[in-house]
């Protein structure tokens, strides 16, 4: 089945008419990691924003199917429950609530909407450990409020750490790459490709080809004032860094 | 001309009148106005079988404290304490209105001197039980010898409608630590009026905290005076109100010699119709150089209708100081509660969890790590009982 059909796309700003998407669709199987590249003000931060149900944006024709369902309708901690990931381009600091217990709480939400046991806090710490680890996430940031003075890369693998133990079945990452230098990206990276599988999907939007070194995708599309102008394999990142946006968004215009 | 006026016990017996809003400090808190009932005082009451126990029981603090005093409707309670106690009546040289009432009406209260390190928290608790609306005073001197250390938690509980007024004078010797943290979870119906006067010596560390959950109406002042160098004191409190609580709390820090430190936090959450009020004052005196006093007040409001005012006041005779003062308020931030939803924490407990995260921060000046747990734990329980609305 079809991890996720974006039909026809359009979507606006609640408070503004001017649209964002206009006329999306793309289909993303398990198994299939899509990049999504495009200039600043294409709408990839947008469509970041409306598969994970933040408020603020009005779709106006189109449709989201998740797994057969319509994503659309769903709250977003309903979607999360049923396994969307959105790694935000700008981790959200959170004052006060402990990372690890922020952590605890979403993991055991989650399983309790899917009707599954919570998990046991030595269970929950050993996982956790285990996953800290591969991602050089320290056992003090763990102990930290979440992302409360954590520099841009471990604001980053902070955010690859919560993928890594909720265990999404659709990752959406948005701009990832964004601040980190090239060992941080190599970190990040390695915790992403860790959990590609057979039955995992994951959009990976990016400005900059360079990420799409390390997260190899299956396929490419080129986005352009809000819709998808372009697809193809990898190769065309590298046709993109080379030529620029300009060559590929003119039509769209 | 207020109703009230006519029929407050505490102005027949003392000619004089209540605080009103025409008195800068009680702009916000007529008590003219809003105090309802006569509350007519030293009303012998016998509490009903098993209600002592009930209300007792219901101190946070059951697994924390050793030593225990108990105040049945303002007088001592020996069986249900676990300390001796004798009352002698103190000289008071306080004259704000909550403090005439007190002295006027005053049937008993904790005299403590504390000598030695004693680990152990102390409890004092004040019971009102449920019976005819009056006024129930009691008044408490503690006293900590120089280098000794103490924590005393302050429970106020009870049931129906009663105005309750509680006075504490304190004195922290030289080099000596006290820790107070005062709980007020007065019955829905009930008035809550205190005054607590704090005077700490030479290089003395002070830590005071303030739940205010219960009453109807609340009227908190707190003067903490430094009278020895190098001294520290933090001060500070959490609100917890819905319905149409109205809490107001006023604090005035005086340093009147160099070289203290002094911090009041206030984190305040307002829900429904509350009213919420901060008045902190820093003076410092001519001579007290490198005085260190900040204060900040910060507010959470749950509900349109909720309010919160804020009034820091800085009154500063020495040219070597860093005194600030910084007041916030508004509601949950809608990017946080997004992100946590966002990681599938359904929408009341993501606030229920940034709410305990505010609050929480006034509980991180208390020491003692037991009454920090006990506080986190009615926090939350406040928060799952009065937040039914998503």
């Amino acid at each position: 089945m079809t991890l996720l059909n974006i039909d026809n796309l359009h979507v606006k700003l609640e408070d503004e008419d001017r649209e964002i998407i206009r006329g999306l669709s793309l289909k993303v199987n398990p198994g299939e990691v899509h990049a999504i590249m495009g200039p600043n003000g294409s709408g990839k931060s947008t469509l970041s924003y409306v598969l994970s149900g933040r408020e603020g944006y009005e779709v106006t024709e189109g449709s989201v199917t998740y797994k057969g369902e319509d994503l659309l309708e769903m709250p977003p901690e309903e979607r999360a429950a049923k396994g969307v990931f959105l790694a935000f381009q700008y981790p959200i600091e959170i004052p006060g609530v402990a990372t690890m217990q922020f952590l605890k709480v979403a993991l055991n939400s989650q399983r309790k909407a899917r009707g599954e046991k919570e998990l046991s806090t030595p269970d929950f710490m050993r996982l956790v450990k285990d996953r800290a680890a591969k991602l050089n996430v320290s056992q003090d940031m763990l102990k930290r409020p979440v992302n409360v003075g954590f520099s841009g890369g471990e604001k980053k693998r902070a955010e690859i750490l919560q993928m890594a133990v909720l265990e999404p079945s659709l990752c959406i990452l948005d701009e990832t790459d964004s601040g980190l230098d090239i060992d941080a990206l190599r970190v990040v990276a390695e915790g992403v490709n860790a959990l590609r599988s057979p039955d995992r999907g994951m959009i990976v939007i990016t400005h900059y080809q360079r990420l799409l070194d390390y997260i190899v995708p299956d396929f490419v599309h080129v986005l352009s004032k809000g819709r998808i102008v372009k697809s193809g394999d990898k190769s065309l990142a590298l046709e993109l860094e080379e030529k620029g946006y300009a060559e590929f968004t003119q039509d769209a215009a | 001309m207020s109703t009230a006026l006519a029929k407050t016990a505490a102005e027949e017996a003392l000619g004089f009148q209540l605080p009103h809003r025409r008195m800068e400090d009680w702009r916000w808190t007529d008590l003219r106005q809003m105090i309802d009932k006569p509350y007519p005082p030293r009303q012998k009451v016998q509490a009903k079988a098993g209600e002592v126990e009930r209300l007792v029981g219901a101190s946070i603090f059951a697994s924390v404290a050793a030593t225990r005093m108990v105040f049945v409707n303002g007088e001592y309670d020996a069986a249900h304490s676990r300390l001796a106690n004798a009352w002698v009546e103190s000289k008071s040289e306080l004259s704000d209105p909550i403090n005439l009432m007190n002295v006027a009406f005053a049937t008993d209260g904790a005299r403590l001197r504390i000598e030695g390190n004693v680990d152990t928290p102390i409890e004092l608790i004040f019971v009102s039980t449920d019976a005819a609306p009056r006024t129930v005073a009691t008044r408490n001197v503690i006293e900590v010898a120089d280098d000794a250390s103490a924590t005393i938690v302050e429970t106020h509980l009870g049931e129906g409608s009663y105005l309750a007024n509680s006075v504490t004078e304190i004195r922290v010797g030289n080099n000596a630590r006290l820790d107070r943290v005062k709980v007020e979870l007065e019955s829905h119906d009930a008035v809550h009026l205190a005054h607590c006067h704090v005077i700490v010596g030479h290089s003395v560390t002070f830590r005071d905290f303030t739940l205010t959950t219960g009453a109807k109406l609340n009227r908190q002042d707190g003067t903490f005076r430094f009278i020895g160098e190098f001294a520290d004191a933090k001060v500070s409190g959490a609100y917890l109100l819905a319905g149409k609580q109205h809490a107001d709390t006023r604090l005035v820090v005086d340093h009147e010699v160099a070289n203290c430190a002094s911090r009041e936090l206030f984190k305040c959450v307002m829900d429904d119709h509350a009213r919420g009020i901060f008045q902190g004052k820093v003076i410092v005196r001519p001579g007290a150089q490198k005085t260190d006093g900040k204060q900040s007040s910060h507010a959470l409001l749950l509900s349109e209708t909720a309010e919160f005012d804020a009034k820091p006041e800085l009154e500063i005779y020495a040219d070597d100081v860093a005194c600030g003062h910084g007041a916030t308020s508004g509601d949950l931030n809608h990017d946080h509660v997004f992100y946590l939803k966002s990681r599938g924490i359904p929408e009341a407990e993501a606030k229920a969890l940034l709410i305990a995260a505010f609050v929480g921060e006034a509980f991180d000046m208390i020491h003692h790590d037991g009454i920090k747990a006990a506080l986190e734990e009615f926090a939350a329980r406040w928060l799952t009982e009065h937040r039914r609305k998503g």
